[in-house]
């Protein structure tokens, strides 16, 4: 029986971001299906609301928004859904000034 | 049924490039997926903090079929798509994938694989000194020691092209890592105390721009009895291994019959490094 690859990426671990962010690129054109994961492991300020930007790349070097967005809660782990994104995925985003947060960004690829 | 053994393997579209020994551990072609490898990460307790700070950020493995801005997808050596391990665009940044197994018998093994390595092609130059190394190390325990033969290729330094081959037999420093007493770490990756092989020099085909990339094959034999690397093979040269040693430290406690083996790559600029791999394929005496 052959069975759906699915991968998890770690693409952050224990980053902090603050300002304008972006996590690393990932190469992911087999996939069909994924799903970023962000856990905050520490926040610096009020981040509740901040949107971060699911982005997307034909090359890996040149951006544009996919529309999907992720909205920081007060939860732990908030995440966001996205499907039809080509070859390379990011997630982008600007925090408010003097805020901060310290996150683990895991990228779950299925294919 | 030696013939017959190499008749089977020569049949074989993905192996007949291969010459492994007469047990095949793994072969991990990567369009059958990501096969096991996983980012390298350092020892922690409690928190992430606690680790070496050349552990913490080696980066996660893709799945690449080598999409070019400008001539678009080359596709790997076999098929679609091959492993790819990339740098943050920082120089000296290095990542690093593992891939973790053991041994059971102490006898001869063998890596082999088809890689190729390249600059993030973001300018429209040469960038042939971009990537600073590409490299293989095994991580290896038996009753009486903890070995880790460390090979690189060392494209370039500080913008200068090197195209030579160097190892590593000096250790780093072991540091306890938290509070416990149980656990401890050393940056083996460190850019100390590499030393060039006998005559190690190499140029290999970086082919004019940083978006066309050629495969090459490359060999590493270990001897896991005499903990020697008995062989190192990139294409057409089989390198002089005279007073080439792994790192030998006593062994620690929780890592008996280990055999991990890392690849890395990592980057002269601030920018990105990547290292992509074919295939992959381990096999032993056993």
């Amino acid at each position: 029986m052959m069975v759906r690859q699915n991968y998890t990426a770690v693409v952050e671990r224990n980053r902090v971001f603050r300002g304008d962010f972006a996590t690393e690129p990932y190469e992911c054109g087999w996939a069909s299906e994924a799903i970023f994961f962000v856990r905050k492991l520490e926040i610096s300020g009020d981040v509740a609301g901040t949107r971060m930007r699911v982005q997307i790349s034909g090359d890996g070097m040149h951006w544009c928004e996919e529309g999907t967005t992720l909205d920081l809660t007060d939860s732990e782990v908030d995440f966001a859904k996205v499907r039809h994104f080509g070859n390379w995925l990011r997630l982008g985003g600007a925090l408010p000034v003097g805020t901060s947060i310290r996150v683990i960004v895991a990228l779950t690829l299925k294919e | 049924m030696e013939d017959l053994r190499r008749a089977l393997l020569r049949a074989h579209a993905g192996l007949s490039k291969f010459d492994p020994l007469s047990r095949i551990i793994f072969y991990d072609d990567f369009d059958r997926g990501l096969q096991g490898w996983s980012e390298l990460i350092g020892n922690y307790e409690d928190s992430l903090d606690s680790m070496l700070p050349g552990y913490e950020d080696l980066r996660p493995p893709m799945l690449s079929n080598g999409t070019m801005w400008d001539t678009g997808s080359a596709g790997s050596m076999e098929g679609n798509y091959a492993l790819k391990i990339a740098t943050r665009p920082r120089a000296g940044h290095i990542a690093a994938d593992v891939k973790r197994v053991t041994w059971r018998r102490r006898g001869p093994i063998r890596l082999e694989a088809y890689f190729t390595f390249k600059p993030e092609p973001a300018e429209l130059r040469l960038s042939e000194t971009d990537v600073r190394a590409v490299g293989v190390l095994f991580d290896i325990q038996d009753e009486g020691n903890r070995w880790m033969p460390h090979l690189r290729y060392l494209n370039s330094l500080n913008g200068e092209h090197l195209a030579r081959w160097q190892f590593k037999r000096r250790s780093e420093a072991l540091v306890p890592v938290g509070v416990t007493g149980k656990t401890r770490s050393h940056f083996h990756l460190a850019s100390t105390n590499w030393e060039n092989l006998p005559d190690g020099q190499q140029t290999l085909c970086y082919n004019e721009i940083a978006t066309k990339y050629n495969w090459h094959y490359l060999r590493v034999d270990l001897n896991l009895a005499s903990r020697a690397i008995s062989r190192l093979q990139c294409n057409d040269r089989v390198h002089d291994l005279a007073d080439v040693e792994p790192m030998i430290m006593p062994p620690m406690p929780n890592l008996w019959c280990m055999l991990n083996v890392v690849l890395w790559v990592e980057t002269d600029v601030h920018k990105r490094a990547f290292l992509y791999l074919d295939s992959v394929i381990l096999s032993g005496e056993w």
